[in-house]
C-alpha cells in the first residue's frame, strides 16, 4: 500500500508533462515572463533616457549641433566636439572648490551629530517621555520645507550672527570676505541635517542589543566610552547611508546657497550656483555646455556613492 | 571576596498612572562565595532583582549591600560585579581577545602586558584558548557562552551575576555546562547570583535557592529543605517533576474528608494543624505507592489513566472513581501497569504535606529524617 501512494504522484507528473494541456501553460509562463521583462526594460528606458540624452548633447557643437542633428542619437563625426567639457570644466572647478569646502565639513558633521544625539536619546538612560518629546521636535525639524526658513535664516545670519565682521581676521590676510557664507552654509546644513540624521541613527540605535550595551557599562565603561569603543565601530553602515544621503542633499542644494552667496561670479560661489547659469546668455541656451556642466557637478556625489556603496547597501537592509 | 545583602528590596515601576510592583520588599544574604540561585516562574521580579544589583534598574526602596559598602547609588561601572547575559551579549566587531580585555580596559589601569597574560590564562582555563582571534559570530553558542562566562571571570569580580546564562544552549550541552559552572564557580570561590527559570539548575547548582513568586521571597533555603520541607504550596508544586499532587481536603475530626476520600490522620500530624479547617493535602509523587490490593488505612481505590514511561520510570496518572483530578504516581520503569487497570494507591503518612487553604502556608511537613528513612528502607 506505501508502495502504491508513493509511485502515484510520480506517475501523475509524468502524464502531465506529456499532456497538450501543461504545454499551453508552459507557454502562458513565458507569456507572463516576456510582458515582465518588456516592462522592466522600458522602466529602466525611462530611467536612461535622460541620462542618455544629456551624454550625446553634451558633445554636440553648439548651435549647429544641436539643431540639425537627431535628437537621443549620437552626434554625426562633423558635429562631434568634446570643447563644451573643457569649458564647463573651467567654469565650474573653482565652485567644485567651493562646494566641497562646505559640503564635505558639513555633511561629516551633521552625521556625527546626528549619531552622538540619537545615541543620547536611544541607549543612555533618562526619562523615556523627555526622549520621546526630543525625538517629536527632531522629526518636526525635518518636515520644515527649506523656502520657510529662507527670510528667518537671512536675517540670522546678516543681524544676529554677523559672520562676516566676527571672521574679519580672515579678510585682512587676504581671504575674500564672500568666504564667509561658505561657513554660513556649512552651519546651517549641519543644523538642517541634525534632525533626519538623528531619526535614522535613531532607528539604527533601538535595534541594537541592549545587553550589549549594558554589558559594556558593567564591564567599567563610561557612557562616553561605550560610544566611543562599542557604539561608533557598529555604525559604519549606518555612517555610509548618512552620508552619502547627506552629501548628495547638501552637494546640491541651490537654495540656500542663492540666499547666503547670492552670486555666481562670487569668489565663493558654489558648483550649483555657477551651474545654474551656466550657458545661459541673450543669444539662447548652450544647451551641449549646461548638459556637460551638470555631469561635472553630479561626478562627486556619484564617488561617494561608490565608496560607500557596499556599507550603503548593509546600511538600508538593517 | 565579600558578602552580598539585600535588605527591604523593592522595584515598583510606573505604567502611565497604575504603579506595577515588580520585586516586593525582598531581603536576603548571599555569603562570601555562595552560590545562590535564584528561581521562579517568568513575570516573577527575578531578574529585575539582579538588574537591581547590577545597577541596571534603579531602587524603588531598600537598601543593596556589597561588603559594608551601599551600593544603591553607585553607576554599574563603579560595582566590581561582572554579569553574564542570557543573549551572551558579545561585541560583536571585537575578537574574542578583544572581548575579555575589554573589562580590564576599561575599568582598571593595568598594563597591556598583564591583560594580555590574564586574558590567556582564562581563555586557556575555559578551553577556548585556541579561539582568541575568531569573531563572535565564528564560535558556536557553547563557544560564545565560554566567551562570556571568561569575560565575567577574567575581570576577578567581588560579585557573579548570571542571568539565565544557559537557556539558549540545546539540552545536551546544558546539562555539561551546568556541571562546568558548578565546578568553576567552586574553584573560584566568587559570590554568584545565578537566575534561572529552570528547577533542575535551581535544584542540581545552588547551595542555596530563593524561590520567588509576584516579586515576593517565597522561601530561601538548601535545595533540599525546599524539596522537603517548602514553605508553601506555591514552592512545593514548584520545586520537583512531575510536581506534587495537591488534594482539597477539610478537617474533620482526626482525618481529612474529601468527596473521594477520607485520610485518616495521626496524633502529631494531627496536632500541626491547629484549628485550620480547609486544608490542600500534598504528597510527591514518589511517595505514592502503587499495589495489587487495598491493604492498610492509607490505600485508595483507583483507576490507571495514562502511563508514561520514561525508562527508568513510569509516571502513572491515576483517577478517583467521579473526579477528573488525577493523581500522579512514579513507579519502577520496569513494572508493567495497564492503562484501565484498577490499582491501589497507598499514600503513607509520612510521605504527607499538608497546607492551609486560604494562606498556602505549610502546616505540616514531611520530615527531612522520615525522607531519609524512607530511602534506606527502599534501598
Amino acid at each position: 500500500m506505501s508502495d502504491a501512494t508513493a509511485s502515484e504522484p510520480s506517475a501523475e507528473s509524468e502524464q502531465e508533462s506529456a499532456d497538450p494541456a501543461s504545454r499551453s501553460r508552459w507557454w502562458s509562463v513565458s507569456a507572463s515572463r516576456v510582458v515582465l521583462y518588456g516592462a522592466l526594460l522600458a522602466i529602466m528606458g525611462v530611467f536612461l533616457v535622460p541620462i542618455e540624452t544629456g551624454l550625446v548633447t553634451s558633445v554636440k557643437t553648439n548651435p549647429t549641433g544641436v539643431s540639425e542633428t537627431l535628437p537621443y542619437l549620437p552626434p554625426p563625426p562633423e558635429y562631434f566636439t568634446l570643447e563644451k567639457w573643457e569649458q564647463a570644466f573651467d567654469r565650474l572647478a573653482r565652485g567644485m572648490v567651493n562646494s566641497a569646502l562646505y559640503s564635505i565639513p558639513a555633511t561629516v558633521l551633521s552625521a556625527f551629530a546626528g549619531s552622538l544625539t540619537a545615541y543620547g536619546i536611544t541607549q543612555a538612560r533618562w526619562k523615556e517621555r523627555y526622549k520621546a518629546l526630543l525625538l517629536a521636535l527632531f522629526v518636526a525639524g525635518i518636515f520644515i520645507p527649506y523656502q520657510a526658513v529662507l527670510v528667518p535664516l537671512s536675517r540670522f545670519w546678516s543681524t544676529y550672527a554677523p559672520l562676516e565682521d566676527w571672521l574679519a581676521v580672515l579678510w585682512v590676510i587676504g581671504i575674500d570676505n564672500d568666504y564667509a557664507g561658505l561657513v554660513e552654509l556649512s552651519v546651517t546644513h549641519i543644523a538642517y541635517g541634525i534632525p533626519i540624521c538623528t531619526v535614522l541613527f535613531r532607528s539604527y540605535y533601538k535595534n541594537m542589543s541592549i545587553e550589549m550595551v549594558e554589558s559594556a557599562r558593567l564591564d567599567g565603561a563610561s557612557l562616553r566610552r561605550v560610544y566611543r569603543r562599542i557604539i561608533l565601530p557598529l555604525s559604519t553602515p549606518m555612517f555610509a547611508v548618512v552620508l552619502i544621503y547627506q552629501f548628495t542633499q547638501i552637494w546640491n542644494d541651490l537654495l540656500f546657497a542663492l540666499i547666503l552667496v547670492s552670486s555666481e561670479s562670487s569668489e565663493a560661489a558654489p558648483v550649483t550656483l555657477i551651474l545654474a547659469g551656466l550657458g545661459q546668455s541673450l543669444e539662447g541656451a548652450d544647451f551641449p555646455l549646461r548638459m556637460a556642466g551638470a555631469f561635472i557637478a553630479a561626478l562627486p556625489t556619484l564617488a561617494v556613492y561608490v565608496m560607500f556603496g557596499e556599507e550603503f547597501a548593509e546600511g538600508v537592509a538593517s | 571576596m565579600t558578602g552580598l545583602a539585600l535588605d527591604h528590596l523593592t522595584k515598583v515601576f510606573q505604567d502611565g498612572t497604575d504603579e506595577v510592583v515588580a520585586v516586593d520588599d525582598i531581603s536576603l544574604e548571599i555569603g562570601d562565595g555562595e552560590f545562590l540561585v535564584v528561581v521562579g516562574p517568568s513575570g516573577c521580579g527575578k531578574s529585575t532583582t539582579l538588574r537591581m544589583v547590577a545597577g541596571l534598574e534603579t531602587v524603588t526602596r531598600g537598601e543593596i549591600r556589597l561588603g559594608d559598602r551601599v551600593i544603591n547609588d553607585e553607576k554599574p561601572q563603579n560595582r566590581d560585579i561582572a554579569m553574564v547575559f542570557q543573549s551572551y551579549a558579545l561585541y560583536p566587531h571585537m575578537s574574542v581577545r578583544g572581548n575579555m580585555s575589554f573589562g580590564l580596559e576599561e575599568s582598571t589601569d593595568m598594563p597591556d602586558a598583564e591583560i594580555s597574560e590574564r586574558v590567556e590564562d582564562v581563555a586557556t582555563m575555559m578551553g577556548i584558548g585556541d579561539l582568541l582571534d575568531r569573531k563572535p559570530t565564528e564560535l558556536s553558542g557553547g563557544q560564545q557562552q565560554r566567551v562570556a562566562l571568561g569575560r565575567a571571570i577574567v575581570r576577578d569580580p567581588e560579585v557573579f551575576l548570571m542571568d539565565e546564562p544557559l537557556s539558549n544552549l540545546d539540552a545536551k550541552l546544558r546539562s555539561q555546562m551546568r556541571t562546568e559552572l558548578q565546578r568553576l564557580q567552586e574553584d573560584l570561590d566568587v559570590t554568584t547570583m545565578y537566575v534561572t527559570h529552570d528547577q533542575t539548575e535551581a535544584m542540581t547548582m545552588g547551595d542555596r535557592i530563593a524561590i520567588l513568586d509576584g516579586g515576593e521571597l517565597q522561601q530561601i533555603a538548601t535545595p533540599l529543605e525546599c524539596y522537603h520541607a517548602p514553605a508553601n504550596r506555591f514552592v512545593a508544586g514548584f520545586i520537583g517533576e512531575p510536581s506534587m499532587n495537591f488534594l482539597d481536603m477539610r478537617v474533620d475530626g482526626a482525618a481529612l474528608v474529601s468527596d473521594e476520600f477520607t485520610y485518616p490522620l495521626g496524633e502529631a500530624v494531627r496536632g500541626s494543624l491547629g484549628d485550620a479547617t480547609d486544608v490542600v493535602l500534598g504528597v510527591r509523587p514518589e511517595a505514592v505507592a502503587i499495589r495489587g490490593e487495598t491493604g492498610g488505612e492509607h490505600g485508595y481505590e483507583t483507576v490507571v489513566d495514562v502511563v508514561e514511561p520514561m525508562g527508568n520510570e513510569n509516571t502513572v496518572y491515576l483517577q478517583f472513581e467521579g473526579t477528573a483530578e488525577p493523581l500522579v504516581a512514579t513507579t519502577s520503569g520496569m513494572r508493567r501497569i495497564t492503562e484501565g487497570e484498577t490499582v491501589v494507591a497507598h499514600i503513607p503518612e509520612d510521605a504527607i504535606h499538608v497546607f492551609d487553604a486560604p494562606t498556602g502556608h505549610a502546616l505540616h511537613n514531611r520530615r527531612i529524617e522520615d525522607a531519609e528513612r524512607t530511602d534506606i528502607t527502599l534501598d
